[in-house]
């Protein structure tokens, strides 16, 4: 049934492009943003370029995860989901993976813009760069996806839906910026391992709080 | 077959359903009638499992529907207003997907047959968001003849439908009664549901009347 | 429904308590030594540590709730949750203005991003989403279940968000208090005393708002 979902989650964006297209673009006039209300220079952006990624990434998510779960009450769609006979955390453990990976995707296209944009030079060791920023979606969008859910059928869920995820992530925003930080610097493994446990525990303890609570709140 | 009792429902402290009790038997057909906004499709909702409700217990097949496992709704089928299925995937693919997250995927093949004889032969790969009214109406009902289920929940079945159409829903709902399977629809046309039901129940002001 | 105040129990508990919040506050003006470098400053903390305590109680309240709805479906655990929300959100803003207070003086800037104080902000930022939720949500029919799983994740993270923001700032010192346990008995006994009173008064207030709470929604629901 996992896979059914999560199938169906792809599919409909593979048709539609509407979530990882309007993420993209997002992301895009957002690094804008930052380029133009900061004087672009090599040794003024360097300090906060984590910081800024992870800001983008964060709005950008919200973005995401709310398409995601709004394009459901179209027809009425989610109650298809909702009604069948599957256990309702599978309906939060695929929309927490197909959030990651729009939002990787959308990430793998943001990059180039981003680093050359702002002048940044790439990290020295890629591919740990690349690992933690998987691991760091994945915790964004845990909770974001449990969150999007319990917001999803208020009224003012789009209000509502930022103002409680951005407190509710910010151990996993201080943790990632500090974590690219470190790795843009070429820091030892040591210097971040404790960050790197926040993720882990972050992922774990969301995604099986998301998994048990989605059975009590996704009816209307 | 379905057993409801003491079912309470309020939207903001105004009460819809008030404690309503009541038993589908085993090949019954039960129609729901009441005004506008009496809560009837709430009453569906709820026994589908979309709606939560305040209070109350309810019993399919002699297991617990509100608290027990997913698996007790297999054989449940609710067929709502909204058509309940992806407006980008096609009428087949909706299908599909519906179908096999009901635990009985069926073929391509079968599917088309289906949606043939419900007069969706030629947009049967159309998105279903270009669908109008009657043809989503057509769309639900050949779900419901796909489907595998012991109690079928319908909400006006026979709305935006024309003249052909509301004679192609009237015949798969004799068949299905004939087949001895139990449902529950909701109607407004007296006429037609002395004709369908084997027992009306009238809910006003909250109440089974 | 009875006033809360015609029952007897209520009335001297009432009276009691007021009574020993009084007298908590004389023992802390008079009896308490000076910190030498903090003089008056320092008082604060007989108030700021105990409204902090009574307010991640009152939150760690609002998840046991919020578990114990979702459990029993029972609507009396929605009354429980939204009465410990709001009397936890009066505590954790208590904290958020005594601290400034003390920090001010002490050191030199009323805002330093000291972890249990970042933590406090968090949680009181989480929970007025919450009381948006509440408010603006839609029916609480609905409403109230979409409540009970905030008020869940919010205590979960409260670990999280505590030891990411105490690496986050490492430079920061925790506040001299911290170390409660190896203060002389002049501080720590009154301290103490007060912390017993700030979970009594939380007990009395929790249990009328709750009594409020319920009449109110039987008022609405009568109309």
């Amino acid at each position: 049934m996992f896979f059914t979902l999560l199938k169906k989650e792809l599919f409909v964006e593979f048709r539609s492009r509407e979530v990882t297209l309007s993420m993209l673009v997002f992301g895009l006039s957002i690094i804008l943003t930052f380029a133009l209300s900061s004087n672009v220079s090599p040794t003024i952006i360097a300090n906060y370029a984590p910081g800024m990624f992870w800001i983008m990434v964060l709005f950008v998510a919200v973005i995401g995860v709310h398409r995601t779960f709004s394009y459901e009450k179209e027809f009425d769609a989610f109650s298809m989901l909702i009604s069948a006979p599957i256990d309702r955390g599978f309906i939060f453990l695929t929309k927490w993976m197909s959030g990651f990976i729009f939002l990787t995707i959308m990430e793998a296209l943001i990059l180039i813009p981003f680093f050359k944009f702002l002048m940044i030079d790439f990290p020295l060791q890629p591919w740990i760069a690349i690992g933690t920023t998987l691991l760091i979606n994945c915790a964004i969008m845990a909770i974001a996806s449990l969150v999007s859910g319990i917001a999803m059928r208020a009224r003012l869920s789009e209000v509502l839906l930022p103002i409680l995820l951005f407190p509710l992530v910010s151990p996993v925003i201080i943790a990632a910026t500090k974590i690219s930080g470190s790795i843009m610097v070429g820091d030892p493994y040591s210097f971040w391992k404790i960050w790197l446990l926040i993720i882990l525990t972050v992922i774990v303890i969301f995604g099986l709080v998301g998994y048990t609570l989605f059975d009590f709140i996704t009816e209307e | 077959m379905l057993s409801v009792s003491n079912i309470s429902k309020s939207f903001d402290h105004r009460t819809v359903l008030n404690n309503i009790t009541f038993h589908v038997e085993v090949g019954e057909t039960v129609i729901i009638m009441g005004k506008n906004g009496a809560g009837k499709s709430t009453l569906l909702r709820i026994i589908a499992r979309i709606m939560a409700c305040d209070k109350g217990e309810i019993l399919f097949q002699n297991n617990d529907l509100l608290n027990g496992s997913p698996l007790v709704r297999q054989k449940l089928l609710y067929v709502g207003h909204a058509s309940a299925m992806y407006t980008i995937l096609s009428a087949i693919e909706n299908l599909q997907l519906a179908l096999t997250l009901r635990g009985t995927p069926v073929e391509i093949s079968r599917i088309q047959d289906q949606l043939n004889y419900y007069g969706l032969t030629n947009q049967s790969n159309d998105p279903i968001s270009i669908y109008s009214q009657g043809m989503l109406q057509r769309l639900k009902l050949a779900y419901a003849s796909l489907a595998s289920w012991n109690l079928l929940l319908i909400d006006e079945p026979f709305s935006g439908l024309d003249t052909e159409g509301i004679a192609l829903v009237n015949k798969s709902l004799h068949r299905w009664k004939k087949l001895g399977k139990s449902m529950m629809i909701v109607l407004h046309n007296q006429s037609r549901a002395e004709e369908l039901g084997d027992r009306i129940l009238r809910i006003k002001k909250g109440l089974i009347a | 429904m009875k006033p809360f105040f015609n029952n007897k129990k209520n009335r001297s508990g009432l009276v009691l308590i007021a009574a020993m919040m009084l007298f908590n506050v004389w023992n802390v003006i008079m009896n308490t030594p000076m910190v030498p470098e903090q003089h008056w400053a320092q008082k604060i903390f007989y108030v700021h540590v105990p409204s902090a305590w009574v307010g991640f109680l009152s939150y760690f309240v609002v998840m046991v709730a919020g578990i114990l709805f979702f459990m029993k479906k029972d609507d009396y655990w929605d009354l429980v949750g939204l009465a410990a929300a709001e009397i936890g959100t009066v505590f954790m803003s208590l904290v958020l203005i005594t601290g400034p207070i003390w920090a001010k003086p002490i050191w030199g800037k009323p805002w330093i991003w000291e972890p249990r104080l970042t933590t406090t902000l968090i949680l009181f930022l989480i929970y007025i989403g919450y009381f948006m939720m509440r408010t603006f949500g839609g029916h609480i029919e609905r409403v109230k279940r979409y409540a009970a799983a905030v008020g869940i994740i919010a205590f979960v993270d409260v670990p999280i968000i505590f030891v990411s923001v105490k690496f986050w700032t490492p430079e920061i010192q925790s506040h001299p208090q911290v170390e409660m346990a190896q203060q002389p008995s002049g501080i720590l006994i009154p301290f103490l005393l007060s912390l017993s009173i700030f979970t009594l008064l939380y007990v009395l207030m929790l249990k009328y708002r709750i009594h409020v709470i319920r009449i109110n929604s039987r008022v609405r629901a009568d109309v």
